[in-house]
């Protein structure tokens, strides 16, 4: 389905990506965050369990829309403790044994839009097209679900294997860690990866 | 997955899309809009469960158990081959839940697949014993043959329930 070449593409559109939403949680929380090495996973769907778990975390979920075929997702992930953690460093706050609440709600989504966004517009950048996301939807469940759900809906359904990029993005000072998802349908990988052998060709 | 008996003692995860029959503990993690079904023999200690994505194979062959009608059916075969009685087959099932609304694409894909999956074990003739569907959360379903036929359930919120 991808050549390692088109991975190599992929992985370091992605990096640049991740580079710039990093620099935006890093501005938020006034700390260095630390970015590990893009993945790019080619993933058979009853395999999917082993990427992503049932362990309870928020995620926040954008569609992808702009001058690319629509249908694909980019996907922040929290897992519950670095939630509370996250809200707590923000706010100024240091109670960690609480359960999520409406505040902790506001801090995902708007954390979620202004890192999401600064993804989207640097690859977009990059690629020298416009890609916005969608208004964001949080959910604090299993991941699998969230995944699984997404795979079922038009763009992904009649799909056996499906293309994830993945990136942890962490900060040691406030013990957070959160993941970025792109998990692009076929068409927009088609694009995609079309504009980036155009790129190559071009430099 | 290969279908078929496995060892008593292991934990078979279910992917979505697969299906596995035996007497092995199994297991189907976070299940949103599919659903977790399983289908046992109630008067042996057997059974078989199946991650079904979709409500309809539209005539496809491949992955049997990411469909409601083509699970029903797979499930049912190898129980069968494996010497059960059709009449001695009952079925549960978990999942069907709609986890967000707010995007395109997503017609409520967790109701259809729960009315495809009554429907086909309708048409085999397999009695609901039991079900834990719809809502908005997800679930992780695990069923052990040797336990008179309960599936424990748990969802995000850290709930835990038997059907």
């Amino acid at each position: 389905m991808l050549t390692n070449q088109q991975c190599d593409a992929l992985r370091e559109l992605g990096n640049i990506g991740a580079a710039h939403a990093a620099t935006t949680l890093s501005t938020m929380l006034m700390s260095n965050i630390e970015m590990d090495v893009p993945e790019i996973y080619l993933i058979d769907i009853s395999k999917v369990h082993e990427y992503v778990g049932d362990e309870t975390a928020a995620l926040v979920l954008f569609e992808i829309n702009g001058e690319v075929s629509g249908g694909g997702y980019v996907l922040l992930h929290i897992p519950k403790n670095s939630v509370i953690r996250l809200t707590n460093a923000m706010l100024g706050m240091t109670e960690m044994n609480r359960d999520l609440t409406e505040m902790d709600e506001s801090a995902l989504l708007e954390i979620g839009n202004i890192m999401v966004s600064a993804f989207l517009d640097a690859t977009a950048g990059l690629l020298n097209i416009i890609m916005l996301p969608s208004p964001p939807s949080l959910v604090i469940d299993m991941p699998h679900a969230a995944f699984q759900s997404i795979l079922a809906t038009e763009g992904f359904m009649d799909i056996n294997e499906v293309v994830l990029f993945r990136t942890e993005l962490k900060s040691d000072q406030h013990k957070i860690t959160s993941n970025i998802f792109l998990l692009p349908n076929q068409p927009m990988l088609q694009d995609i990866i079309r504009m980036l052998e155009e790129l190559m060709k071009s430099t | 997955m290969s279908p078929g008996p496995g060892k008593d003692d292991e934990m078979v995860i279910v992917g979505i899309g697969d299906f596995c029959v035996g007497k092995m503990q199994m297991s189907s993690i976070g299940l949103g809009s599919c659903i977790g079904l399983v289908i046992f023999d109630k008067d042996k200690g057997i059974g078989g469960m199946a991650h079904v994505m979709l409500p309809d194979s539209q005539g496809r062959g491949e992955r049997p158990g990411k469909f409601a009608d083509t699970a029903v059916e797979a499930l049912t075969r190898e129980l069968v081959k494996s010497g059960s009685r059709q009449g001695s087959l009952v079925a549960k099932i978990a999942g069907g839940a709609a986890m967000f609304k707010t995007f395109s694409g997503n017609l409520n894909i967790g109701e259809r697949n729960i009315e495809a999956v009554k429907a086909a074990l309708k048409l085999h003739n397999i009695p609901l014993a039991g079900e834990d569907t719809r809502g908005v959360t997800g679930r992780t379903m695990v069923y052990i043959p040797g336990n008179s036929g309960k599936i424990s359930i748990k969802t995000a919120d850290g709930t835990r329930k038997e059907i």
